[in-house]
């Protein structure tokens, strides 16, 4: 009965999706307001249909309903509950469906928010969204069907890959990875509604900021969150690997952090609006690249799904979005004409170019590096790695480069500026970055990049700082005002402005704990007897023994460590080695002890609780709460900027000369 | 694919070890790690480490090397026991002279280049290197003449009375202009958000 | 229509996505070995239950079989009763050599006991020789011409047929080498 209704829920939404793609472009084409009207009514049918199919999905994984194929696949009766709901994105069928979920969501927002705005543009948008929906309906209804019946169900599943189980995060990335994934289909469909329609005016970049900045928030999350559950749980000691999968989330990220910054020079200006409109596009077809990267089987890799019929469905997909998005901006891109020009020499102008420059030079290389032995092997019939040696190397230059710049761009005036000017500009954050450089030096920083992160980071911070505080400052300073009020005010009338200078802050944070996390730790590896004890850093660590541990779904061998500081015992930690049923490799759990400046990371190699014997691996690793710390700021700050920004009734004249809300926060 | 099937088969006890008989004649190597090295490699071509320096390399000299059974992860990072292995053959090849080159060497020559994380500067591997190079060229030239060229004519053609205009442009939209002025007035002290009249270019 | 903008997309997107669709359905975890055709790397191994080691050049003069194994891969297990059926069957002129890869010497006594064996095993300590031959997992085989170079490698179980195939193919590359 479920693999039935399941089936008919996913038909109706391609049905649904198919249906309303074709009225949208039709109303698009000058059918007219009731066109638009059925338009929006399928988008909320299909959102509704795959939702519904979904929550039967998630039902059917809780109540073990083995007739259903996807829970005879991943499903099992030894699971807790919360691994029965995540087991709904942990396989391939399953998330796909909840690609659909979160589709669904998204546009069913998108087209809601913008019922009665933008008429000129929106069926077109609306149209492409669902075309893109009725692509995902139509690979569950085919290739990654999750509802066949199994005639004779068995009485128990495998359940999920054992890796997904091993942490609570795994439940909580996918979903912001999908957020991220997902959304950035709503501002590719308003980029392509803009070169459909033939034109970008300025209301119409509202929309589009928002809903890139809306998936960018998620992909920010979910790059970092990842990177934070490799660090927990895979117990290699390190965040970030240039995995390919890894590779694949950052792309987007890539290009859409590019068109946020050049969405502003376009509504500065009014200048590079194809641009801006190219790299929404690209981000777009980036997930869709990277959806295929995760799920064809063509790249060998940690959070890969396993090889199916689904890879060259969505490979198809990706060369139909391509060959749209090469011939619409090739047919229309010189219709989006620049309103103004752009202001030469040392302007805040060229900082946004140069920044988009180094940008795209980033996609572009850690795309060479992704794809490079994939062209090796089809030319060649050889195998090649591009690991991280090579990312690390090239990625290095560019994000100082992009750090710098993140100093040196706002601290330049918009438009053109004189030599004085900019002196006066430049010159007095070089303090700070000489500062946080002799900072990094005393504490033991002697690798170059390192410490050029830190002059920049500095520098960076400085100008952060000051182009938050200047404002507020000036407001107490002439206007007598509390500082309460004052920072109240300048956030209220210059939300954006404000947001965008936190997330530089978390950014400038984050990339100074990356750089120290990656060249100032310090490690060891031991082999152990109970009681014995070794040093690192300035910790002792003493193995105290080991045991073994049942549960129902795996066998843990918890060894147990005594850490002490200048003999004093700070804490036992727990790393552990667990043996799952459905698999040989027994996976490590990590023992992590944050303090505010550095991480203890204790992971077993090997363990013998009969012998009582510990290969240990130990790691000191400097500064890696801080990533996580500057992922919250970084989020906080860029959720900030899509608050509405709400005038206050009561004040009168006061709210007569502020500048009205519209214009600083950014609608929808 | 691997289960464990180990445990499972313990249970039969069939004695007879059908061992041939011995065929040795001579004692093991003193070093046996490294006489296939020295075959293939020739003499070592550093100087022999150990300690603390010995370790170092290792480490950042495994870290070239990729994990071949652990999906992407270097020899460094990896907890796979193959990974553990392969870096204690890394260390015994540092202990015994041979320079970084001769060791990556000897990995590619079992593994293959597959095995080699940063992959050697030789044939179509400059691509690497020189398409993101070209990129740079290219898009630096594509901003440099940006910045040189006024493409539009409106910012020749702003009215001349308005210099402080020109220099501080402003955006279209009326509501946005006056939140631009009015960050100017807060950021920079100009009355008005317009750039005080100044000497000077 | 933008003809730099065609052109500069068509030149980005067609090679790409021509790169997917040439590696689709290639198996990512198959890598070539480079040791075909190169003299067998020399090793020297402790058998099982004790004896002396055992090194190349006593396999000199007949082609050899080196297969990597161990007692918790379950392929394995499937390719042991084809192993030794082979090794009984080629009789005395081919070299069957297990050697055993990550895996404690208790177990495979045990193992060995229950399942029987036509030819001798050995430990491998430290995966020596499993680095030097380029093992990256279970079972891997080798096959070693009487001059001792390495004329193939198989990854994954062999059935009977493959494996005679082979090793008539390391026969008959005598004189190929060197």
């Amino acid at each position: 009965m479920t693999p039935v209704l399941g089936r008919t829920l996913i038909l109706l939404s391609l049905l649904a999706a198919t249906a309303g793609a074709t009225v949208s472009f039709a109303a698009a084409r000058g059918r007219g307001q009731a066109a638009w009207d059925w338009s929006r009514r399928f988008a909320y049918a299909y959102a509704g249909l795959i939702v519904a199919a979904n929550l039967l999905m998630v039902y059917a994984l809780l109540a073990r309903d083995f007739s259903v194929s996807y829970v005879a696949h991943v499903g099992s009766r030894s699971v807790p509950t919360w691994v029965a709901i995540v087991s709904l994105w942990s396989s391939l069928e399953g998330s796909i469906l909840f690609w659909g979920f979160v589709l669904g969501v998204y546009v069913a927002l998108a087209a809601w928010t913008n019922r009665a705005r933008h008429l000129e543009y929106m069926p077109y948008a609306a149209g492409v969204w669902l075309s893109c929906a009725a692509f995902f309906s139509f690979l569950l209804a085919g290739p990654a069907q999750p509802f066949l019946t199994i005639a004779s169900p068995a009485d128990d599943g495998p359940g999920p890959n054992a890796l997904l189980q091993n942490h609570v995060l795994m439940a909580v990335h996918p979903p912001f990875l999908y957020g991220g994934y997902v959304g950035f289909t709503i501002p590719f469909g308003l980029a392509s509604a803009a070169l459909l329609a033939g034109r970008l005016g300025q209301d119409f970049l509202r929309p589009l900021r928002t809903w890139l900045l809306v998936p960018w928030i998620f992909q920010t999350i979910a790059i970092v969150l990842g990177g934070w559950w490799a660090y927990e749980v895979l117990g290699w000691g390190g965040y970030w690997a240039w995995d390919p999968v890894e590779n694949a989330s950052l792309l987007p990220w890539l290009t859409a952090t590019a068109a946020l910054h050049s969405a502003l020079l376009t509504e500065r200006k009014g200048v590079l609006k194809g641009w801006t409109v190219t790299l929404v596009q690209a981000s777009f077809l980036l997930t869709i690249l990277g959806t295929f990267m995760t799920r064809s089987g063509v790249f060998n890799s940690v959070h890969s799904f396993t090889q199916s019929a689904i890879g060259p469905t969505i490979l198809v997909f990706l060369a139909a979005a391509t060959v749209f998005c090469v011939a619409l901006l090739a047919a229309r891109i010189d219709r989006l004409e620049a309103e103004r020009a752009l202001s030469p020499g040392a302007s805040r102008d060229t900082m946004f170019l140069v920044n988009n420059l180094l940008f795209v030079l980033f996609t572009f290389t850690v795309l060479v590096g992704t794809v490079f032995p994939l062209v090796v092997e089809a030319l060649r019939d050889k195998q090649m790695s591009v690991g991280r040696p090579y990312f690390d190397r090239m990625a290095v230059p560019i994000g100082v480069a992009l750090l710098f710049l993140m100093g040196v761009g706002p601290a330049l005036p918009w438009g053109r500026a004189t030599a004085a000017q900019v002196r006066s500009a430049l010159l007095p954050p070089a303090a700070n970055g000489v500062l946080l450089a002799l900072v990094g030096l005393a504490a033991g920083a002697r690798n170059p990049w390192t410490l050029l992160t830190f002059f920049f980071g500095g520098y960076a911070a400085h100008v952060t700082l000051r182009e938050l505080w200047l404002p507020v400052a000036r407001r107490v300073r002439e206007r007598g005002e509390g500082l309460a009020r004052a920072v109240g005010e300048v956030q209220r009338q210059g939300r954006r402005r404000v947001a965008a200078y936190v997330v530089h802050a978390g950014a400038v944070v984050m990339m100074i704990a990356i750089a120290v996390s990656s060249t100032m730790g310090a490690s060891r590896e031991v082999q152990l007897a109970r009681g014995e004890s070794f040093e690192l850093g300035h910790y002792t660590l003493r193995f105290l023994g080991a045991e073994v541990v049942r549960e129902p779904h795996r066998e843990a061998t918890v060894a147990r460590i005594e850490v002490s500081r200048a003999g004093r015992v700070l804490e036992i930690m727990e790393p552990a080695m667990n043996q799952y049923g459905n698999q040989r490799e027994p996976i490590g759990t990590p023992a992590v002890r944050s303090a505010a400046l550095e991480d203890l990371y204790l992971s077993v190699m090997n363990v013998d609780a009969e012998a009582q014997a510990l290969g240990l691996h130990a790691l000191v690793n400097p500064l890696v709460g801080w990533i996580w710390a500057a992922m919250f700021v970084m989020a906080a700050g860029s959720v900030f900027a899509l608050v509405p920004v709400r005038r206050r009734p009561a004040e009168g004249a006061a709210a007569a000369e502020a500048v009205p809300a519209g214009a600083a926060a950014s609608g929808s | 694919m691997r289960a464990r099937l180990g445990f499972a088969l313990l249970v039969g006890l069939t004695p007879a070890l059908a061992l041939p008989a011995a065929q040795a004649t001579s004692a093991p190597d003193e070093l046996p790690g490294i006489e296939d090295a020295a075959e293939r490699l020739g003499p070592p071509g550093a100087r022999p480490l150990s300690g603390a320096e010995l370790e170092a390399e290792t480490k950042r000299v495994s870290a070239l090397l990729r994990c071949p059974v652990c999906q992407g992860l270097s020899v460094a990072d990896s907890p796979a026991t193959l990974a553990v292995n392969m870096r204690n053959r890394v260390r015994e090849l540092l202990a015994a002279g041979y320079a970084e080159q001769q060791v990556l060497t000897y990995f590619e020559g079992a593994y293959g280049e597959f095995v080699r994380l940063d992959p050697p500067v030789r044939g179509v591997n400059w691509t690497l290197w020189l398409a993101p190079l070209g990129a740079l060229l290219l898009g630096s030239l594509v901003v440099f003449w940006m910045m040189r060229a006024p493409k539009a004519p409106g910012d020749v053609a702003l009215p001349a009375e308005r210099p402080a205009a020109a220099a501080d442009p402003l955006p279209d939209d009326a509501e946005l202009a006056q939140y631009v002025l009015r960050v100017r007035e807060q950021v920079y002290g100009w009355p008005g958000g317009v750039r005080p009249a100044k000497t000077g270019s | 229509m933008n003809r730099k903008v065609l052109g500069f997309g068509v030149a980005l997107v067609v090679p790409l996505l021509a790169i997917l669709v040439v590696n689709l359905g290639r198996d990512p975890q198959r890598i070539d070995s480079p040791l075909i055709g190169r003299p067998a790397p020399p090793f020297s191994l402790a058998p099982v239950g004790g004896g002396e080691p055992l090194t190349l050049d006593k396999l000199r003069g007949r082609p050899a079989v080196l297969n990597f194994w161990a007692t918790w891969c379950a392929p394995c297990y499937e390719e042991h009763p084809v192993l030794q059926a082979s090794a009984r069957t080629l009789g005395p002129d081919v070299q069957f050599v297990g050697i055993v890869y990550e895996d404690q010497e208790e177990n495979v006594r045990s193992y060995l006991r229950s399942q029987g064996s036509a030819y001798p095993n050995f430990m491998d300590a430290g995966g020596r020789a499993a680095i030097a031959y380029g093992v990256s997992g279970v079972p891997e085989t080798y096959f070693i011409s009487p001059d001792g170079a390495i004329v193939d490698k198989f990854s994954g179980p062999l059935d009977a047929r493959s494996l005679a195939d082979r090793v008539a193919r390391t026969r008959a590359a005598r004189s190929a080498s060197r």
